[in-house]
């Protein structure tokens, strides 16, 4: 995880598959301040559910702890897992970084 | 009729294995000249029941082989099988298992699964033969 001044940047990269299941639930821990999360998911070029479910939990936490979210999603075949899974609204979801970061920064 | 295209690949159920196994998949579908789009999405498919499998497939604790079966013919369609060796129990959830079927389910056409002897799942693709181009339709 690295943060700049105002927003926690958490990046995955690759091929997330239940071969990495661990490595994803490590890398999705909320910051200790309540800080912004830019979850970078742009360079990963396949997710299974095992990303799903980690987005899923991930979310719920940062719903308790008041913290906002953005997941950015470049490649079709993540956003499409989403929407087969249902959970095609669950996330605000962000093609575009600076879209992400324009949400996150946000007032309210 | 057209040709029949056909891939057999067998590993040992570990988690590690399903990137290989999907990446064969992957070699197995591009030669075929299926569109990008429809590879990615049997991928999806076929990539949770393969992580299914993995889990399923232990006898008496020791981790038994999962097969991937993929079987292509003209306008027969794609036709997947998952299988493992072990006896079916629900081990302790892996994460995001849940969401597993579901996804198939809103890929595939069909997807049965027998536990009979073992798990298998299979996984059925309509396509459309285009010439020399195959794409999948939901």
């Amino acid at each position: 995880m690295s943060t700049d001044s105002s927003v926690a940047v958490i990046a995955l990269s690759g091929e997330l598959d239940v071969g990495r299941a661990d490595e994803v639930a490590r890398a999705l821990e909320l910051p200790s301040r309540t800080t912004p999360v830019l979850l970078d998911l742009s360079d990963v070029s396949y997710a299974d559910s095992t990303v799903i479910s980690a987005l899923f939990h991930f979310s719920e936490k940062a719903t308790a702890a008041n913290t906002r979210v953005a997941v950015l999603i470049v490649k079709p075949q993540l956003i499409r897992l989403l929407e087969y899974a249902g959970l095609g609204e669950a996330f605000p979801v962000f093609r575009e970084r600076s879209a992400a970061l324009t949400y996150l920064l946000q007032n309210g | 009729m057209g040709d029949v295209a056909e891939l057999r690949v067998t590993r040992t159920a570990a988690r590690a294995n399903v990137r290989p196994m999907r990446h064969a998949l992957r070699s197995f579908l591009e030669a075929l000249e299926l569109a990008p789009d429809t590879i990615d999405d049997v991928l999806t498919a076929v990539g949770e029941a393969l992580a299914n499998a993995v889990e399923h497939a232990y006898v008496d604790g020791a981790a038994g082989s999962v097969e991937l079966y993929a079987r292509a013919e003209g306008d027969a369609g794609l036709e997947i099988d998952v299988r493992d060796s072990g006896t079916y129990i629900e081990r302790s959830a892996r994460v995001g298992r849940g969401f597993g079927l579901r996804i198939a389910r809103a890929i595939a056409r069909n997807v049965e699964i027998d536990r009979s002897r073992g798990t298998r799942v299979r996984l059925s693709f309509d396509v459309i033969q285009r010439r020399r181009h195959i794409r999948a339709v939901k």
